[in-house]
């Protein structure tokens, strides 16, 4: 079943006839559960497309359902929000609190539930990020993987369908990196939450269940991970990139090497060249 | 002597109060010059507190800083000049634009220096073509130019002054793969016909390890290692240890290598794993 359906959205900032088309007649449908990444290069559009998902901007041409909710009924507007959380770049913009505990309960707060509620939803909120032993520190204390997953700990504890992640990871290191994918992960798979991903690293995009790029406000192509990362030179072409692993052998194809398809991960890349190699 | 001596540095914030953090902790190393050196370290490692003890934006808590073999601090009142030649761009150094026009923006730097205005438009005109500024964006108000470019333009402004040590902490940060890849070839080509010192703090391992000759590692405000990016990237569980890791693209070779096919640990980048695997090949008479 379709969670989020977008029908043939056209998007501008400005209001001018001559302004730029952002989106240009998209449409697309992300179902219940599914695991979507969308990548594409600065200036595409695809942080447009996420503010689309929880009524943050409303298409001038086109509709966007969440739920089948219509995001352009603005009576509607705090019931998708409360149904679509948004998790942006940088952490640091987007705690409030002095205490963990207490940013994770700011959004409870907001949809006016009752505290023994709130307690028991900002308890479960951390411990699916692995961050309850942290519930009582300063957020500033935390290191940035730490702090994005408080961040969507807050986000957890309004009780979400879908949360949408604009390049959660753009400003961490390395193992907070891994830590938030694999709590995005671990959000998907075992607690059924629908998430859209945007992302400029390509060992990130691999994870989804499905992948769509996006370029000048339309869809360039879209698939399984495998189907869109086979298209080396296509991605290429659109200011992208693929993993290191798809690359190598890609190239040594190029080279010869008899290669029956590309991988996506470094366990799957090792085990086919042992194979060949050995 | 080299260009760059960092003795025995440490820095402490908030010392005396109940929040006293030590973020760089009895540091030292030299720079030569020409070096292109990578800083790798987990979030709170003490990079930053580093390069900006590097260029006098802190003063030390202990230890010194000499830039040809003098100690930065020496003259406190002249530490402006310092900053002339050791040249630090902040992470997304876009939201520092503040002038009328870019070419104004990236004149501050010079002005600044007390050049003449022929010398100031000459830099001007080199660091734009330096970092791939269009010359008809120089014309333009900053804010009117996309992200991308306006982060060119802040990092052309620190290159107009012609440090001999360019500090560039996360310059690609949040752009898309090509973007990446355009920024660093030109910071790379920068360094090549410059011949000046360039370090590069950055989260990405690729891409230290695709244009730095050596890499330094920071980790808990101590210098782990400091040596070529080949040997550092070779040690990988030591980096995994640290919160770090090695590229993708290296850690498979190594994989395969440790399963018995004769390659080389420790190797940087796609290009250098393709010839090794066909050199491989073509010696067993398989390819």
């Amino acid at each position: 079943m379709e969670f989020i359906s977008v029908q043939n959205v056209s998007f501008q900032y400005a209001e001018e006839e001559n302004s730029q088309q952002v989106l240009n007649d998209i449409s697309f449908e992300i179902k219940k559960g599914e695991f979507v990444a969308l990548l594409g290069q600065n200036g595409s559009g695809k942080s447009t497309i996420a503010k689309l998902f929880n009524a943050l901007l409303v298409p001038q041409k086109g509709k966007v359902f969440v739920d089948g909710m219509d995001t352009a009924d603005e009576s509607l507007t705090y019931d998708i929000r409360s149904k679509v959380g948004l998790v942006l770049q940088n952490p640091d913009n987007q705690l409030v609190a002095s205490i963990v505990e207490e940013d994770v309960a700011f959004g409870p707060e907001n949809l006016g539930i009752p505290a023994d509620e709130i307690r028991e939803r900002v308890d479960e909120a951390l411990k699916a990020v692995d961050m309850y032993d942290h519930r009582l520190k300063a957020p500033y204390k935390l290191s940035g993987g730490q702090k994005q997953r408080v961040a969507i700990a807050g986000i957890i504890a309004m009780r979400p369908d879908c949360i949408v992640l604009d390049e959660p990871t753009a400003m961490l290191d390395p193992k907070g990196r891994e830590e938030v994918l694999s709590t995005i992960m671990k959000l998907n798979k075992e607690h059924g939450i629908t998430i859209v991903m945007i992302t400029h690293y390509m060992e990130e995009a691999v994870r989804a269940d499905k992948v769509y790029v996006v370029d000048s406000g339309s869809f360039v192509t879209s698939g399984t991970a495998e189907e869109v990362f086979s298209q080396v030179e296509l991605l290429k072409k659109h200011r992208l990139d693929v993993p290191q692993a798809t690359e190598l052998c890609h190239k040594l194809r190029a080279c010869g090497v008899s290669l029956d398809r590309l991988p996506l991960t470094e366990e799957d890349c090792v085990a086919m060249l042992r194979e060949v190699l050995l | 002597m080299s260009l760059l001596q960092v003795q025995d540095l440490s820095y402490v914030y908030s010392q005396g109060t109940p929040f006293e953090n030590t973020a760089v902790d009895h540091v030292s190393f030299s720079l030569e010059k020409g070096d292109f050196v990578g800083i790798i370290g987990h979030t709170g490692s003490g990079k930053s507190t580093l390069v900006q003890m590097l260029n006098g934006l802190i003063r030390p808590t202990s230890g010194t800083v000499l830039l040809d073999g003098v100690n930065i601090w020496d003259k406190p009142k002249e530490i402006r000049k310092i900053r002339f030649k050791v040249g630090l761009v902040f992470q997304y150094p876009e939201y520092q634009l503040f002038e009328e026009t870019v070419e104004k923006d990236i004149a501050f730097g010079p002005t600044n220096m007390g050049l003449s205005p022929d010398e100031i438009k000459q830099r001007v005109i080199d660091a734009s073509n330096f970092v791939g500024l269009k010359p008809e964006l120089l014309e333009k108000s900053p804010f009117d130019l996309s992200g991308g470019e306006k982060r060119r333009a802040a990092i052309a402004g620190v290159i107009a002054m012609d440090p001999d040590i360019l500090i560039l902490d996360e310059p690609c940060a949040g752009l898309d793969p090509l973007g990446r890849d355009v920024l660093l070839t030109q910071i790379y080509r920068y360094h090549e016909q410059r011949g000046n010192t360039v370090l590069l703090v950055s989260h990405s391992m690729e891409d230290v390890a695709t244009v730095c000759d050596k890499a330094l590692v920071m980790n808990h405000a101590h210098l782990e290692m400091f040596d070529t990016t080949q040997k550092v990237f070779s040690q990988g569980e030591k980096l995994r240890a640290m919160g770090l890791r090695v590229p993708q693209i290296t850690s498979i070779i190594d994989s395969l290598s440790v399963a018995g096919v004769p390659l080389e640990k420790g190797t940087l980048t796609v290009e250098r794993a393709v010839e090794e695997i066909t050199e491989y090949l073509k010696r067993e008479g398989r390819l």
